[in-house]
């Protein structure tokens, strides 16, 4: 059936008094106020981890954090050049300009080894251990 | 290039996989979406064609090219939007006027939500989506109307082995309003499901297969089904440097059925290939 000829004979169909299109706007309005909703766990106080990162390496490049609580990662950039944190799994990336710090805020974790590295540099590479 | 990507690998690297960095898997799986949603604070440009070739007859021939931005505000939801493009080449096709065109198609957006993420002690993870898109050109005929789709999708994956190997599955409802220039409304979806399984060959290198069962209705509501199809082909995946990728993917027709017509596929509601070519570039 053509476009045209599909048209005609819908043209004679009954439309629902509530197009079904409004009611999945509707559902998706509520799926979007639900999504936005922040996890509880961002008022709870992060753990503090501090990481150095100095000649292409992160000091130190094994930490470790408590489960079900958020985490700010305090990276201090010692090398004469800039930095990028990032990580897949933690879902973060930072960019720490040369002799700088910066600070980057991750969600409560499930227990499990969460690994970040250096963008910039493939050699620098660290774990986060949670449990 | 894809040659020395796929010989060269990474270097030293490239055959010891503990040794890789975890890889994004939104878009490792060809036209089926992996759950990734990016890094918190990333931006990506993209320009993503599909391309669609093949009715009963004639030559048909038809592009949609998404030029898209995105960005990850949270540690959970990921936003796209931008313009579409599309180009229709059609001749002798039974039931559509022949056409050559370019034009801005219309405009889109994107909210996914990851809903169940994935741990080194859990290798699932699903992500939520839904994608209001408004066209000016009908995506399969190439005429002016006014179109509205809502596309709603569950991309779910699983690691199955630790840096290497990934499934994927999509779950599709579609439905759309189409207002034509004569003035009038037709209402249609399409809805469907999708598994994939892609390979890391080397740390910037995925090749995989999918997949696609699809069905279509004359109704949003999925009450007169027209006909469905299955697609399957090969997909690939190249990271070229940390911030530049891209994705490719062939899908063939191998079954399909209309209602109402014995003949072998489904050619009205889909196409007999189509293509998928992504480029992008985070910042």
């Amino acid at each position: 059936m053509s476009f045209e000829q599909n048209a005609q004979h819908l043209k004679g169909l009954k439309v629902p008094p509530l197009p079904l299109m409004m009611r999945n706007l509707a559902l998706a309005a509520i799926c979007m106020i639900a999504m936005f909703q922040t996890p509880a766990s961002h008022a709870q106080q992060a753990t503090e981890i501090q990481l150095t990162y100095s000649k292409g390496q992160f000091q130190p490049s094994q930490v470790s954090a408590p489960a079900d609580k958020p985490i700010s990662f305090r990276i201090k950039n010692l090398d004469a050049k800039a930095m990028e944190f990032e990580s897949t799994s933690l879902r973060v990336e930072k960019v720490v300009a040369a002799g700088s710090e910066g600070v980057v805020n991750v969600r409560a974790l499930k227990p499990g080894r969460y690994e970040f590295y250096d963008d910039f540099n493939d050699k620098a590479r660290g774990t986060l251990t949670v449990q | 290039m894809a040659a020395g990507f796929l010989l060269g690998g990474s270097g030293a690297r490239a055959e010891d996989p503990s040794s890789w960095r975890e890889i994004e898997t939104k878009y490792i799986f060809g036209f089926t979406l992996g759950s990734g949603i990016g890094l918190e604070g990333e931006k990506e440009v993209t320009v993503d064609s599909i391309g669609r070739f093949g009715k009963r007859d004639g030559h048909y021939a038809a592009s949609e090219t998404k030029y898209e931005y995105e960005f990850t505000p949270s540690q959970f939801i990921q936003i796209e939007f931008g313009a579409l493009g599309s180009t229709h080449n059609i001749g002798g096709v039974t039931g559509l006027d022949d056409r050559s065109q370019i034009a801005l198609g219309g405009a889109f957006a994107e909210l996914r939500y990851l809903a169940i993420e994935r741990t080194s002690n859990n290798p699932l993870a699903v992500t939520l989506a839904v994608e209001p898109t408004i066209r000016r050109i009908d995506e399969t005929v190439g005429e002016r109307v006014q179109n509205f789709e809502f596309e709603t999708a569950v991309n779910a994956d699983l690691e199955l082995l630790r840096n290497r190997l990934y499934a994927g599955f999509n779950l599709l409802y579609e439905p759309e309003v189409t207002r034509t220039s004569l003035g009038y409304t037709q209402r249609e979806a399409r809805a469907g499901g999708s598994a994939a399984l892609s390979f890391r060959i080397t740390s910037n290198v995925v090749l995989g297969g999918e997949i696609w069962y699809l069905r279509h209705y004359d109704a949003a509501n999925l009450t007169a089904f027209t006909g469905d199809a299955v697609l399957l082909g090969p997909t690939l995946f190249i990271k070229f440097t940390p911030k530049m990728f891209m994705t490719a993917a062939w899908n063939a027709q191998v079954w399909g059925r209309e209602v109402g017509n014995p003949a072998a596929f489904n050619l009205s509601e889909f196409q007999r290939n189509r293509v998928k070519l992504k480029f992008a570039y985070e910042f």
